[in-house]
């Protein structure tokens, strides 16, 4: 954010960015399935 | 033989339901009573309440997955449940005849969601009052007809207020409501309509992006980040104008009546609004053997039922103490009987609740989200699993020790769609572990908006749906 209330142009452009959305997608996949399948340990 | 009866089939008792069959069943009876014979995918509600989604793609037939994984199915609604040793059992009402089914158990999971508490505000709800809701099937398809048509009053050039948040001082899943008040956004920018409606978002939170979860704080690049500013920024670069710390007492036809902190009353006007109810535990009747009532030993004034948590702490004592929080969500006096999802008390509150002068307390409640829901489903159980085999309870996880991960979508489409990806660690801070302010693991949590989230939401739809229906692999996808 560039400041507290809205978001810079840059920002929104790589939001939108597929190639670096695609990069994003793995990610976060990868993030959220490794921190919620540690909780099958429990 | 053990018999294990679950009440309700969301996201607490089908997980339950399926880890029970799936370890127990071949030898065991497990039962699942539901009054609906259908799986819904709740947080795809959302699209079918601006008209994204046909509501049959949220919903599958239980009994047919109950079939293959060696449970029993009872369409019907539980009523009473009788708890005490000598003679346990849960009377329900068999939907389509009215007969009374009586159905007795060694082990008992509660996992009906919610009651969605429409009476707890005047002239809210869809049925007896002048707002809509998307916290069910049938609502969620009200809500969208409702849209529509105010969709085509737009095209005729009419303007139009929309109100979109929580419909009373203590209500919680704002989360959800945030989903539906950026989808109608881009919805309506989608429609060439947006400049023809004004959007308010109205709610209880203390702040915006609070989401009755003490809000999101991450760390980037050495700086703290806060789902506060984050969200604001959201509703800045929307246009969507906000108004927080406000709980909604009375709604009239067009007219939303509030109190804020301050104790001040106003008024908002509205062409249409979506706001979220009160939620409290289903009204079930508690009798003991005798015939007395039990519900103190079980439920709380509320409804939701009581496990082993620490209970009636204030608040800045709860919120340094974690281990305040259930672990094994049994009943202390009747210790076969388990509570998952939003039907177990949690101890308290996870945001700081608010009394204004006027005596009115505005306090978030906790969200129990679709995840947490899951995640305490399985951990009741894998804990039946071990008392039926071992007479020994395994497993825990406090709401102080779960993960939660949430994407809000923000449009749905694959192309120009949008979401935010909320992550946190812990869902209730643990100030005892995490040495900062917020309690929080501020490397884990995560605070994202892109493309990539909507491409998330899409698939977890299918990969939940395929999970729930319990086909191949579906235990390595977590809850
Ligand atoms: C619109 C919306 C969007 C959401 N989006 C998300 C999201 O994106 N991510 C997330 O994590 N969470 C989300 N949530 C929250 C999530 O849906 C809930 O946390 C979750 O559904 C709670 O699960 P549950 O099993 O406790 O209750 P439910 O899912 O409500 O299931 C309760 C079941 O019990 C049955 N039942 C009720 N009464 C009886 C009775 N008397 N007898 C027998 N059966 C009964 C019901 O028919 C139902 O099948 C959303 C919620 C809403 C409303």
């Amino acid at each position: 954010m560039q400041n507290e209330q809205e978001f810079s142009k840059a920002e929104k452009f790589w939001m939108n960015f597929k190639l670096y959305q695609l990069w994003r997608f793995i990610v976060l996949n990868v993030k959220v399935y490794t921190i919620a399948v540690q909780s099958k340990f429990h | 033989m053990a018999k294990i009866l679950v009440i309700g089939a969301g996201f607490a008792g089908h997980t339950a339901a399926l880890y029970l069959g799936n370890q127990l069943g071949r030898k065991h009876e497990i039962t699942v009573m539901s009054n609906r014979d259908v799986f819904g995918y709740v947080p795809s509600w959302v699209w079918v309440g601006v008209g994204h989604m046909k509501p049959e793609q949220t919903i599958f037939k239980l009994k047919p997955v109950y079939d293959r994984m060696h449970v029993k199915f009872v369409h019907a609604a539980a009523k009473e449940i009788h708890p005490d040793a000598s003679d346990q059992f849960v009377v329900a009402e068999e939907i389509g005849t009215g007969k009374e089914v009586r159905w007795s158990y060694d082990y008992l999971v509660i996992a009906p969601g919610p009651l969605l508490n429409f009476a707890g505000t005047p002239g809210l709800g869809p049925e007896n009052g002048f707002t809509h809701s998307i916290c069910s099937l049938p609502h969620a398809i009200k809500t969208r007809d409702a849209y529509l048509a105010l969709c085509e009053r737009m095209k005729k050039g009419e303007k139009v207020k929309i109100v979109v948040g929580t419909g009373h001082p203590g209500a919680t899943c704002q989360g959800a409501a945030f989903e539906y008040i950026v989808n109608v956004h881009k919805d309506l920018l989608k429609k060439g309509l947006r400049d023809k409606a004004d959007i308010l978002w109205l709610s209880n939170e203390p702040e915006l992006g609070d989401f009755g979860v003490n809000g999101v704080q991450i760390k980037r690049n050495g700086i703290v980040q806060k789902s506060s500013e984050f969200i604001k920024s959201v509703f800045n670069d929307h246009g969507i104008r906000y108004q927080v710390r406000t709980g909604v007492t009375k709604v009239e036809e067009g007219k939303i009546h509030w109190q804020n902190y301050e104790g001040e009353e106003g008024i908002t006007e509205f062409d249409f609004s979506m706001l979220i109810p009160q939620f409290k535990g289903q009204p079930f009747k508690y009798i003991g053997k005798d015939g007395e009532d039990v519900s103190a030993k079980m439920v709380n004034p509320a409804g939701f039922v009581l496990v082993d948590g620490k209970y009636g702490l204030p608040y800045p004592e709860l919120s340094q103490t974690p281990e305040a929080w259930p672990a094994q969500y049994n009943n202390p006096t009747y210790p076969n009987v388990f509570a998952a999802g939003i039907a177990f008390a949690p101890p308290g509150p996870i945001s700081k609740p608010f009394t204004n002068k006027n005596n009115l307390l505005i306090a978030p409640a906790p969200p129990r989200t679709g995840m947490v829901s899951g995640v305490i489903g399985r951990v009741v159980a894998m804990n039946i699993v071990d008392l039926v085999k071992t007479g020994k309870m395994t497993h825990q996880e406090r709401m102080t020790e779960m993960v939660a991960a949430c994407i809000a979508s923000m449009g749905d489409n694959l192309w120009d769609g949008n979401a935010v990806t909320i992550v946190m660690r812990p869902v209730v801070p643990d100030r005892k572990k995490y040495a900062n302010e917020f309690g929080r693991d501020l490397f884990i949590s995560h605070l994202e908006m892109g493309l990539s989230g909507a491409w998330m939401k899409f698939m977890l739809h299918y990969t939940f749906i395929w999970k729930f229906k319990g086909l191949f692999g579906w235990k390595l996808i977590p809850e």
